[in-house]
């Protein structure tokens, strides 16, 4: 079934750190469904009584299922939505999973200038904001994109260079990287598809207008 | 060699349309093109690749990026037509000055964009759409709504919506608020991207008043029936806003007699992709579909870079989205069932071609058998192509 069915909410949830706050969040706000966990067996959780409709999506993947309306409303952090560049209504900054998108390389490559670093090899999960943040640095570069791990890459000598998202700064710090710029701060976002906001206006607004007065509360704890 | 490794491939983003696509996507064209001519309108049929100056004039920089192009033997920029819009205004202002005006024009053609392929778009698709040329008037914009309205009607949609705005409504608030070039590019990009949160953080670092800013925030959800017209009236200082307001409550008033407003709905914070219109802008949505049908607006100051100043109105709608919706809400367009086989024993050929010729004339579909059949083969034939009928000769 897809979410032409109007009487229900289609909501996508994304795997990882994201989503234990995501689910918590939306239970607050009344949305939740029964066995709803990040290693859920079941693809489609359904609750009938709030006629709402859960799908846990690999992260990336996730504004592509809200762009094509399979999802209704979903959430996802500001670094994918800037790296996958879809096409969605992105209505509120849910404020957690705060993290930073960094360029980073091994302690010993320091060098002066950012442009220093012109045509070296970059590894990264997000070649995209990394072209573009090279490109906005007037930077040619050559970009390497990986899966996962992308740490391993310098020390291998794979790439000199990397992009990556940094909570903490405790693996960098792990594997004697050095943080030379921050590209963008991410956190996470509450986004809708075109046109189920249209169509679906009443019951997604009254979502936004409940999580912002639950942001809010939680602001003042 | 296997056949696997022989089969041709065609480009990204086109498609072939099989029998059955393709049978139905005629007859929801033959439907659309019906109506338009009953509601006045002429098709007119351009070129599929012009100048790269005629397709982009007047409809902004950003869709240049968009267009397949390649060079004449003159080295002069050639492109394949991203939009039916430009080249209607083209031949409306310099092949059509001398006709009776008001002009009513329609096309149903195919478009050519190269970007990410959507669902229901590829690079290359289908669009029926209407232009109306030389009314400014309320009258006209409600023309285009209703018949957008009626288009997926007679299509056979049953459920859709029609979200209304007008781009004056925004331009008269950034006026009134005295924004500089760069905050309403600002405001711009945030709104074309959908980006509320960009927007809101953009309205909070401005140097604008407390009510200044929630307005702004609130645009995208002023979304509703009439009511949001009087809400929305009351917030603005300015006669640009107002004047818009006052043109969509009497597009709506129209509509109630076309009988087509339970479509409707406000939506004072709607943006479409192109940058050319200057009045009411709407898009047509249906479940189960993430973009819209069809979409459209006023746009009456594109002509003018044609040569004529004149004001216009239009919509396009997207046959392969149509289809798409169709399938996945199960409405089944006709077009699967398949008419009589004519079928003949051995020497009875002659016969049967006069019983073909007999029906065809009738108006149904026959498909002649090309060799001798038993009546056994004949029946187990029509059975596996799914003929409603066999008539055998013998």
């Amino acid at each position: 079934m897809t979410s032409s069915d109007m009487n229900y909410l289609t909501i996508a949830l994304p795997k990882g750190k994201l989503f234990a706050p995501a689910a918590g969040l939306l239970a607050q706000a009344g949305y939740t469904a029964a066995g709803l966990k990040e290693d859920s067996r079941k693809l489609v959780l359904v609750n009938e009584e709030s006629k709402t409709k859960f799908i846990i999506t690999k992260t990336s993947d996730l504004p592509t299922y809200v762009e094509y309306g399979a999802a209704d409303i979903g959430i996802i952090g500001k670094d994918v939505l800037l790296e996958e560049n879809k096409d969605v209504y992105e209505l509120l900054d849910l404020k957690f999973g705060l993290c930073r998108m960094m360029m980073a390389v091994p302690a010993g490559l320091r060098r002066e200038k950012l442009t220093d670093y012109t045509h070296m090899r970059v590894a990264t999960k997000y070649p995209h904001t990394a072209e573009q943040f090279f490109y906005s640095a007037g930077m040619q570069m050559e970009i390497i994109k990986l899966n996962g791990s992308i740490e391993l890459a310098p020390i291998v000598g794979l790439a000199e260079v990397i992009v990556d998202l940094v909570e903490t700064g405790r693996t960098l710090k792990e594997n004697n990287l050095v943080e030379i710029a921050q590209i963008h701060s991410s956190t996470a976002r509450f986004i809708a598809n075109r046109v189920s906001y249209k169509m679906k206006f009443a019951r997604i607004n009254a979502l936004v207008e409940r999580l912002k007065t639950l942001i809010e509360s939680e602001k003042l704890q | 060699m296997s056949r696997q490794n022989f089969a041709p491939q065609i480009p990204y983003g086109t498609r072939d349309f099989l029998p059955r696509d393709a049978r139905r996507k005629r007859e929801v064209e033959t439907t659309i093109a019906g109506l338009f001519a009953r509601w006045g309108y002429d098709e007119v049929v351009t070129p599929t690749f012009e100048y790269l100056d005629a397709l982009t004039t007047g409809v902004g920089g950003d869709i240049q990026h968009n267009m397949f192009k390649f060079l004449d033997k003159n080295n002069r920029i050639l492109a394949l037509r991203p939009d039916m819009t430009a080249p209607i205004a083209r031949v409306a202002a310099t092949r059509l000055t001398q006709e009776e005006w008001p002009l009513r024009l329609f096309y149903l053609t195919n478009v050519f964009r190269y970007e990410q392929a959507q669902a229901g778009r590829q690079c290359e698709f289908y669009q029926a759409g209407v232009e109306l040329m030389g009314s400014p008037g309320a009258g006209a914009d409600a023309e285009i709504i209703a018949l957008a309205a009626e288009a997926m009607l007679d299509a056979g949609l049953k459920q859709f919506q029609i979200s209304l705005g007008q781009v004056e409504f925004i331009n008269g608030i950034m006026d009134e608020y005295e924004l500089g070039a760069t905050e309403r590019q600002q405001l711009k990009t945030c709104m074309v991207s959908r980006d509320l949160v960009g927007l809101s953080e953009m309205v909070a670092a401005s140097r604008l008043c407390a009510a200044s800013q929630q307005l702004l925030r609130d645009i995208p959800v002023l979304h509703g029936k009439r009511e949001i017209l009087k809400q929305a009236y009351t917030r603005v200082n300015n006669t640009v806003s107002r004047r818009a307001l006052d043109n969509l409550s009497e597009i709506y008033c129209l509509l109630e007699s076309y009988g087509v407003s339970e479509y409707v709905n406000f939506d004072l914070g709607l943006i479409r992709d192109f940058d050319y219109y200057t009045g009411m802008v709407f898009e047509g949505y249906t479940p189960g579909l993430g973009f819209p049908v069809c979409g459209g607006g006023r746009y009456d100051r594109m002509l003018a870079f044609f040569g004529m100043d004149c004001p216009a109105t239009g919509f396009a709608l997207g046959i392969e989205r149509l289809l798409l919706a169709m399938e996945r809400q199960g409405l089944k367009t006709v077009g699967d069932s398949r008419g009589i086989y004519v079928a003949w024993r051995e020497g009875m050929l002659n016969a049967a071609i006069a019983a073909a010729g007999a029906l065809r004339s009738q108006g149904h579909m026959v498909e002649l058998a090309l060799h001798a059949q038993s009546a056994a083969e004949a029946e187990a034939f029509r059975q596996r192509k799914r003929f409603a009928r066999l008539i055998y000769c013998e």
